[in-house]
């Protein structure tokens, strides 16, 4: 209920109209409608005429005034054509300006804020402290009166989600109801405050600045590592950094002098840019993209300028000239960056993160393997390797030739090379012959049919032997690779679904298929995984009557059999067929016995080596000569030699995996020598203008001579006392966080096409008071929150519906929908689903399956295929959830997430039907509504009123009123009827999600889940009041 | 005007409600003069087909088959880094026969038979061209007026200057199908139909193949019609009575989502349904048209959509980077979807929609004349080429059977009737009766459109 103010001490007399409010009233007009071709930017300045300043822009008023109230003609202005045309009102406020002496002042934010003390008023019982003297004053200037202050209830629920994006328990709220102390409402600020949730609600805000993502955008869209740059964040809020060192960190960590690891990887917001590797892209031209994204994104975060539109051309509003934008742009320019980089994970400059044991670790090893480097190059292993060829060859064993029925090489054809057989058969254009395992392999890009004749049946009851290279194509899904078959029934040798092992290799099992004629089919798979993406030898003995063996590179490998228990009479002799299989194919061979391990071992191993000596004529490659020397040191080399390299071997092994297991972020590094920056023309890398040194824009205060001409001094410029923009903008946006709308609604925007600050003196009382305190965020936080205009109830009142619908006065609290990623952790934490792990790799929830895959690019890159995480990963809160960029999850991006291809400072609120699908849908909403249910029935008491209200105040942290829990007991039976008439569906519908279902009955849990679910579909559960 | 939009902009931005966009409510007043079009269905083919393979005939080439491209031709102008690092740029004229179709005698490739008994509706345009030479880019460019990521798609444009006609399907619909080829695709970006700066309720909805074809459309198991009705009326009298307590019309607004949620999911399905398309359409639409997530089925459900009254239908289809091995893919893809593309532009007009309906077919580049990698008699493949590439418009009032611009004897360079990609932009919203210079949204201090400030309407492709 609103307050019944004081206003009868406004004075009721009729005052003389206003003097015109130049900034107000005038300047956005001659900014949105002039500017455009009468403002800052030369070139395209008309008539010589200048609006933007008052030297020459007040003499000339009158003359503005005739020119816009020409209706017609070329005298008109704007001309027809401009897409920005007047309005009458425009017009007369133009007018009331002229007619009053064209007063003139300098747009407020490009001058250094003043703290004027708070204007006093006679509702200062009301007031709590200074922002609340400014929000009364300006409401009473328009006679209205604030709202009352919400009950504790929601007063609690809007803290506890503004300051953690958390509800608060039952226990939090009952301990905040029943505390009767004057500073009940303090401690819960306070409380919350050192909640170590507040370090991520407050690092969410700023992920969307910083263009965070878990990808590296653009075009192939590969995955990287930023999250510890992530956790910094989170821990510098929740260890309430200073916003000045904040700053200064992230701009230039990395410059401070003997910078520390965490100073380095604060450097990383400058990083989180989007890197392209596209193939064919030219390096120079995106290089100059990651620069200009980090003016822009810098411009934004803390000078609150668009200071990106003078990048092709001098500023049309705001008086930055295209200069000042390169001048800029040179701060950035000297990084040791690539211009197309990122396939690999992250591009550099990179620095490593691992822990203190892992560095130990990693500097033994080095150490280690430093000197056995060294040890082996004194060995003369080539000299030796000379000696060893001569007469090595006729030493070395040839593939078995006993009862071997068939023998395909693949050198460019199917040719059967023992030509006791028949040649295989191609059908279309042959494939591409290239480099194999042994000569050529026989490279598959697309479904095709090969058809190799078979000797003799493969036959179930009889031994043979299948021997082949592989190495796996640009495929993911399970594959056959080859299938003997006649009518259905026969063999059938494949791959199941491709995993990554890092982000290069991959690999994939073996499948061996038997299906009989009536279609019974028992599977063997093999326990170890093949590397999929190289070539990798397979011996399939059939020891007979379904036994199968396994030697993968020459040894042997466990298989696991599943699958019907009968045995699986096949034989036939149809072709073997090579039909859906990519890849490369080579060296096929048909036994009708099964092989030894070393026979195996011949072919796996010796024959490559064999076939290379043989052809000793023929220039070998690196991985030629790598192939024989790894074979020497491995079987031939003297003892000693050979055990030196087969603990080098180890030791890389070891440190291969030691560092894929060190964590590692981009961050900022200065090259040598700095590059060079230029003016660019229309902004274009390759239209290089005047040459331009590093400096800040030259309507700002100067930058002091001490400071040094790189990112560090650009830091330290930013964090001055009286700097005109950072402190405003840190200070608005904090405002934005908890009012929904900043003081200046454009949080972006501080310049000419801005809006102007509702509360311009309050705005300024605050950033001077953010200064003086140390730039203390916690401290800024909890002024605002402990203001009387915080705790206002957010219930509209119908007149404030008419005067100010977009609450920009602050009559009343804002009432607006959560973000993306609460409306996710407000669902998972009321349902006791959550798992609070703070920090870490991000993490791959519920998401519907092929979004990525329809649009991602292929094999070779990483996150291109969506593999959902299990158990406690897919109840993380939604900020740690796997950002890629040309695909933002599913979840999030229906509630306005954004895609973080670039910095956002505020994110829209949409209310769309897309938004009721999800929360009615969505595995993830549809689980919690059967943990709340589950939870409800476990925990809310017997009573069925009683469990109603439980479920009730977890969801909204207050309980239903009389004629809510009448709805909802009504809900309760209806769903009980229709669910014990079916119990099939409800056995079905508590299968959702993949935690477990711990109520036994499902008539029960299905009903008491649809009402649980009906109220996290409430506008008041995903609704900040 | 500008108050007018300025208006909309309030009803529809941030933190009011925006159901307009996908309610089908129009918050313009009117379009800017009268449409031709109420609709437009975008064929997109992504990877950039080859405009010397389909659509812009050189028989003259065969002469200079396998000469390095003379140094007058190419003017220095970058290449990208596949081919700048070949020591020659030899000449692979097309393996393919082009013959006059149609009373307009418009020229075409053999291998889109399909596209030739609609030459007498299209409006080839043989001069189009961009500023970008990869993918990423020059996609971006085509289809958000800008080639660097944040600028609002053409549908998001047009759902926020003219809202959709159907209230119970989004008024923006996107669907993606792929490659035929063999060779690699190109990936896709959901930047390409977001809504960039403006109010995320003017992206496209995707509609895919399968069970659900809206993102969590279906109830989940064990949940039917009866249960979930139940649900939405015990959701929306406990939303009214704290609106009666709150007082905020935003929730009024979720109650009607709700609502529309709800009968999306009877409109989407019956959309999805195609049990009652007669065998002759599928015939028309070819052997392909029955399979969920084809191209084909896809263009047979951009019909039915604009039927309805969507305002925005954005195929995608993927598979036409033909760097090597171009005869061979070229003549998957277009296989793929030569039928369906013509049978889309028969199907409308036999419908009488097409005269409400533009209909565009286009990539984000075009090829070059030169070979990427070996060149033999049977097999080339080429790079991209942003000065000059084919698309072509139908219907919606665009003059059929009719070509606009001309390419050099090489098709590299433009000899007649540039076409910008700022131009086709500005000619699409212009037979929706938007004036590309008047629709603009004012972001970061600016008043942005999709052409940019650049763009004019092609005037000649105009009926």
């Amino acid at each position: 209920m609103p307050v019944l103010l004081l206003l009868t001490f406004v004075t009721g007399m009729l005052a003389a109209p206003k003097p015109v409010d130049f900034l107000r009233e005038v300047r956005p007009i001659l900014s949105d409608a002039c500017f455009q071709c009468h403002g800052p930017d030369e070139t395209t300045r008309m008539a010589k005429l200048r609006l933007d300043q008052k030297e020459s822009a007040v003499p000339k008023a009158s003359m503005i005034l005739e020119r816009v109230t020409e209706t017609r003609g070329p005298r008109k202005m704007p001309p027809r054509h401009a897409k920005v045309q007047l309005s009458e009102s425009q017009v007369a406020t133009l007018k009331r300006w002229v007619q009053e002496g064209a007063p003139w002042q300098e747009h407020w934010s490009y001058v250094a804020p003043k703290k004027l003390a708070p204007p006093s008023s006679a509702a200062k019982k009301w007031a709590k402290g200074a922002i609340d003297q400014f929000v009364l004053a300006r409401l009473e200037q328009d006679k209205l009166a604030p709202s009352a202050e919400a009950d504790r209830t929601t007063l609690l629920r809007r803290l506890s989600l503004d300051l953690t994006g958390l509800p608060p328990t039952p226990a939090e709220l009952d301990a905040f109801l029943t505390d009767r102390s004057p500073q009940a409402y303090e401690k819960q600020v306070d409380r919350l405050l050192a909640s170590p949730r507040y370090g991520e609600k407050m690092a969410l805000h700023w992920l969307d600045l910083a263009r965070y993502a878990d990808t590296h955008g653009y075009h192939i869209d590969s995955h990287r590592d930023m999250w510890p740059w992530r956790d910094w964040v989170i821990g510098a809020f929740n260890r309430n950094m200073r916003y000045d060192q904040f700053t200064v960190w992230q701009l230039a960590g990395d410059l401070l002098p003997n910078a520390t690891r965490e100073q380095k990887l604060a450097s990383g917001f400058n990083r989180n840019h989007v890197i392209n590797y596209e193939g064919g892209a030219i390096p120079e031209e995106y290089q100059t993209e990651y620069v200009i994204d980090r003016v822009e994104t810098t411009g934004t975060a803390w000078l609150g300028l668009t200071v990106g539109c003078a990048r092709c051309h001098d500023h049309k509003y705001d008086p930055i000239q295209q200069k000042d934008f390169y001048r800029m742009f040179a701060f950035f320019n000297n990084i040791a960056e690539k211009g197309l980089d990122g396939q690999k994970g992250n591009a550099a400059p990179v620095l490593k993160l691992p822990n203190e044991l892992q560095a130990t670790l990693e500097r033994e090893m080095e150490e280690a393997i430093a000197g056995r480097e060294k040890q082996m190059k004194e060995a003369d292993v080539p000299g030796k390797m000379l000696e060893w060829e001569k007469g090595r060859l006729e030493q070395l064993a040839a593939p078995a030739r006993a009862e071997l029925l068939a023998h395909y090489e693949m050198e460019g054809n199917f040719n059967e090379a023992t030509g006791t057989y028949r040649h295989g058969r191609y059908l279309g254009q042959p494939p591409a012959g290239n480099g194999g395992a042994v000569g050529q392999s026989a490279v598959l890009d697309a479904p095709a049919r090969i058809e190799v004749p078979m000797p003799e049946a493969l036959d179930g009851n009889k031994p043979f032997s299948v021997a082949f290279w592989f190495r796996g194509g640009n495929k993911l899904e399970p594959m056959t690779i080859w299938s003997q078959k006649t009518n259905g029934a026969g063999i059938e040798v494949g791959n199941d679904e491709v995993f990554s092992i890092g982000d290069l290799r991959r690999g994939a099992h073996l499948l061996v298929t038997l299906t009989d004629a009536r279609g019974a089919r028992r599977v063997y798979e093999s326990l170890e995984a093949f590397p999929y993406n190289e070539f990798t030898h397979f011996v399939l003995n059939h020891e007979g009557e379904g036994r199968f063996a396994l030697l993968l590179n020459g040894k042997p490998a466990a298989m696991r059999e599943s699958g019907s228990q009968e045995r699986i009479a096949f034989a036939n002799r149809g072709p073997m067929v090579f039909q859906q299989m990519i890849g490369s194919l080579d060296e096929l061979r048909i036994y009708g016995r099964v092989l030894s391990e070393s026979e195996a071992h011949q072919l796996a191993v010796v024959e490559p080596v064999r076939y290379l000596l043989f052809h000793s004529g023929i220039n070998r490659d690196k991985a030629q000569m790598d192939l024989l020397r790894e074979y020497y040191l491995t079987y031939d080399a003297p003892e000693e030699l050979k055990a030196l390299h087969k603990r080098l071997k180890q030791l890389k092994a070891e440190r291969k995996q030691l560092e894929e297991q060190v964590p590692s972020a981009m961050v900022m590094s200065e090259l040598d020598r700095p590059r060079e920056s230029y003016l660019l023309r229309r902004g274009q890398y390759d239209q290089k203008g005047e040459k331009v040194e590093a400096g800040t824009p030259g309507f700002l205060p100067p930058m002091p001579a001490e400071l040094p001409r790189n990112r560090l001094g650009l830091a330290q410029w930013l964090t001055a006392k009286d700097h005109p923009l950072t402190a405003r903008v840190a200070v608005n946006r904090a405002w934005a966080m908890f009012f929904g709308t900043g003081l200046v609604k454009t949080v972006e925007d501080f310049g000419s096409q801005g809006e102007l600050p509702s509360h311009p003196e309050l705005l300024d009382w605050m950033a001077v008071d953010f200064v003086e305190s140390g730039w203390d965020l916690k401290r800024l936080n909890k002024e605002i929150v402990m203001s009387a205009t915080y705790r206002q109830s957010s219930a509209m009142r119908p007149e404030l519906k008419e005067k100010d619908p977009e609450n920009r006065l602050l009559a009343r609290m804002s009432r607006f929908r959560l973000q993306a990623e609460l409306v996710r952790d407000n669902a998972l934490a009321v349902s006791g689903l959550l798992h609070p792990e703070i920090g870490g790799k991000s993490v791959s929830p519920y998401q519907p399956p092929g979004l990525w895959e329809e649009v991602a690019y292929g094999a070779q890159f990483s996150a291109q295929r969506y593999v959902q995480s299990t158990g406690k990963d897919l109840y993380r809160r939604g900020m740690y959830s796997f950002w890629k960029r040309t695909l933002p999850p599913a979840g999030l991006a229906i509630f306005d997430a954004p895609d973080r291809e670039k910095c956002v400072a505020r994110r829209a609120v949409t209310n769309t039907p897309l938004q009721a699908l999800a929360l009615m849908n969505d595995v993830t909403y549809l689980e919690a509504a059967r943990k709340l249910a589950e939870r409800t029935l476990k925990e809310g008491g017997a009573e069925e009123q009683k469990r109603l209200r439980y479920l009730f105040r977890l969801a909204t942290s207050r309980y239903p009123d009389a004629n809510e829990l009448k709805l909802l007991t009504a809900s309760v039976k209806e769903m009980k009827a229709r669910y014990g008439a079916n119990p099939l569906a409800a056995a079905k519908l508590i299968q959702v999600g993949e935690s477990k279902v711990e109520h036994r009955n499902a008539v029960e849990l299905a009903a008491w889940m649809s009402v649980a679910s009906a109220v996290l579909n409430l506008d008041e559960v995903v609704t900040k009041e | 005007m500008h108050e007018q939009l300025a208006r909309r902009q309030f009803l529809t931005g941030f933190g009011a409600t925006a159901f307009a966009a996908l309610a089908g409510e129009n918050p313009a007043a009117a379009p800017h003069f009268k449409p031709t079009a109420k609709s437009v269905i975008y064929l997109h083919m992504s990877g950039g087909p080859s405009q010397l393979d389909l659509f812009d005939p050189k028989p003259q080439l065969k002469k200079h088959q396998g000469q390095d491209l003379p140094g007058s031709i190419r003017m220095g102008q970058r290449i990208t880094g596949m081919t700048s690092g070949q020591s020659t740029l030899p000449v692979a004229s097309s393996l393919f026969s082009f013959a006059k179709q149609g009373q307009s005698g418009m020229e075409m490739s053999e291998i889109i038979p399909w596209h030739h008994k609609i030459a007498d509706e299209i409006c080839l345009v043989r001069s189009v061209h961009t500023e970008a030479i990869n993918h990423d880019p020059a996609i971006t460019f085509i289809q958000t007026g800008f080639q660097q990521p944040g600028r609002p798609s053409i549908g998001s444009w047009v759902s926020y200057g003219l809202g959709s006609e159907n209230k119970n399907l989004p008024g923006f619909v996107v669907m993606i199908s792929q490659k035929s080829a063999i060779n690699t695709d190109q990936p896709l970006f959901s930047r390409l139909w977001s809504a960039g700066f403006l109010p995320s309720s003017y992206q496209g909805v995707k509609f895919r193949a399968g069970s659900d074809p809206v993102l969590y459309l279906n109830d989940p198991d064990g949940m039917d019609t009866e249960v979930r009705r139940g649900i939405l009326d015990l959701n929306t009298k406990l939303n009214q009575m704290r609106a009666g307590v709150v007082g905020d019309p935003e929730i009024e607004t979720r109650i009607a989502q709700y609502e529309m949620a709800f009968k999306m999911q009877t409109s989407v399905p019956e959309l999805m349904d195609l049990s009652k398309e007669n065998e002759a359409t599928f015939a028309m639409y070819g052997p392909e048209a029955k399979k969920p997530g084809s191209f084909a089925q896809q263009c047979l459900l951009a019909r039915r959509l604009v039927e309805r009254g969507v305002r925005f239908v954005q195929l995608y289809n993927r598979g036409w980077d033909q760097h090597n091995d171009l005869p061979r893919d070229i003549q998957l893809q277009a296989r793929a979807t030569d039928q369906a593309s013509a049978a889309l532009v028969i199907d409308l007009k036999q419908r009488g929609l097409l005269k409400d309906t533009l209909v565009v077919w286009g990539g984000e580049f075009g090829r070059t004349v030169y070979c990427q990698g070996r060149l033999t008699e049977t097999n080339y493949g080429r790079d991209h080429h942003p000065r000059c590439f084919s698309m072509w418009m139908a219907g919606g009032g665009i003059k059929p059977g009719t070509v606009i611009g001309e390419t050099d004897d090489y098709s590299y360079n433009i000899v007649k009737d540039a076409v910008h990609v700022h131009d086709i932009q500005a000619t699409l919203l212009h037979c929706l009766g938007v004036d590309h210079t008047k629709l603009t949204y004012k972001f970061q201090g600016r008043h942005f459109r999709l052409t940019d400030v650049h763009g004019s309407v092609v005037k000649a492709a105009l009926a």
